[in-house]
């Protein structure tokens, strides 16, 4: 028959539990020797599967047939689509054969970072998505972020040079809540993220499905302006919120 | 560039190393793994605009599993049996054979293998919840997504194939040093 508690101490092991029910399950862990017999053998097994199983990764020739199959999916009336649909992506076929590129041949991703600022880039370009705040104005956008992330990042607006300031939003990032300013550059929208440095080094520039990422560090924050607009434009912006 | 095809590469085609394997695992072939695989990114693309919310992982596996289902059901329906996944001849030899490798290698080896048979000896309901949890690490509420059961049923299933899992384990480790040698 085994112990009342065996579901929670369970929960607890896979980090379902709360602070307060973990500390109550602890407790009861220390006085139950079948529970920390439990506990062992839930660590043991998950040690041997994790090790132990093969961890697969598609094979390159599924990850080829895939991207094939989603060519043949893509609509083909993409002449009637109103102009600033293609604006929107500028770098067209570009950006679809250097995203093939990446899938076929670039390796796993070292750094998760950039895979979650471009996530969040594209994220933000969805219905809905790009703005909390919207205000030109750098005096309502501040304080906003203020309740909303955990950083305050300079804010200001360049539209005489062609950056509109168009909002800010949060969005929890690196765990953290971070600050998003927004700005408008033509067709294109310019992410500047920006979070409290948790490690020394500033990622280098990078360049991930087309969409440019430059990396700067102000004090203690981080930033990164994402884009597809070229590079010379998104540095640009970057040498004015520097100055 | 249509930029529905390429929020759908950022967002959902990181995961599909993760699709093929739970694909593997709930279909233990390579072959109809790759099939299911190639289905669910299909319908996932085309479902595309109603995913809501971030948890692309676990809406991209709900699709991989449905279609495994779908597959299963219409080999059923032609009353096709598939042949359980041999550990091939060829391995087997190989473990038998003294071949230069350490014997540590070897061991590990034969651990991977035992490890893996008795996972694919479970109950699927057992095994997809020990394979989302433990080996793509998803919490009970992505699980319970995944497998369309409530949470509870996850807690409970993830004990069962647990307990199950170790019990058959201990008395393969108990048993094979002597059947191996």
């Amino acid at each position: 028959m085994p112990c009342a508690e065996s579901m929670r101490v369970q929960a607890y092991f896979d980090g379902e539990a709360d602070a307060v029910a973990a500390a109550d399950i602890e407790r009861h862990i220390e006085g139950c020797a079948e529970c920390r017999a439990l506990l062992d053998d839930l660590n043991q097994l998950r040690t041997a599967l994790r090790q132990e199983l093969p961890y697969e990764t598609a094979p390159p020739a599924l990850r080829a047939h895939v991207l094939r199959a989603l060519d043949a999916q893509r609509p083909t009336k993409w002449r009637l689509e109103p102009f600033w649909k293609g604006a929107f992506s500028g770098i067209g076929g570009m950006a679809i054969a250097a995203s093939i590129a990446f899938f076929l041949l670039a390796p796993p991703l070292t750094n998760p970072l950039l895979d979650d600022l471009v996530n969040a880039h594209v994220r933000s370009l969805m219905p809905d998505h790009l703005i909390d705040v919207v205000s030109t104005d750098k005096h309502t956008v501040k304080p906003w972020f203020a309740g909303h992330a955990d950083v305050s990042p300079v804010v200001a607006d360049f539209a005489e040079q062609g950056y509109r300031l168009i909002g800010g939003r949060a969005d929890y990032f690196d765990h953290q809540r971070a600050a998003v300013i927004v700005y408008q550059h033509g067709a294109h929208v310019i992410n500047v993220f920006s979070w409290a440095a948790n490690r020394d080094s500033v990622p280098k520039d990078a360049t991930l499905n087309g969409y440019h990422m430059a990396f700067w560090k102000t004090g203690n924050l981080v930033y990164c302006a994402v884009s597809d607009t070229g590079w010379d434009e998104l540095r640009r912006l970057v040498q004015l919120l520097q100055e | 560039m249509d930029d529905r095809r390429q929020r759908f590469e950022v967002l959902v085609l990181p995961h599909l190393d993760a699709a093929y394997r739970f694909a593997r695992w709930l279909s233990r072939s390579p072959g109809d793994a790759d099939d299911v695989v190639q289905e669910a990114v299909l319908r996932a693309f085309r479902g595309f605009d109603a995913l809501r919310g971030s948890d692309v992982k676990a809406w991209l596996l709900t699709i991989v599993r449905n279609c495994h289902l779908t597959a299963l059901k219409q080999r059923q329906r032609r009353a096709f049996v598939p042949l359980p996944e041999e550990h091939d001849a060829a391995d087997g030899h190989a473990v038998i054979a003294t071949t230069p490798d350490p014997e540590s290698v070897s061991m590990l080896r034969d651990e991977q293998r035992t490890l893996d048979r008795l996972m694919s000896a479970l109950p699927e309901e057992h095994r997809e919840v020990l394979v989302l949890r433990e080996i793509e690490e998803m919490d009970y509420r992505e699980i319970a997504a995944v497998t369309n059961v409530p949470i509870g049923t996850v807690m409970s299933r993830l004990a069962r194939a647990r307990a199950a899992l170790k019990a058959r384990w201990q008395q393969e480790s108990a048993r094979e040093p002597h059947a191996v040698r």
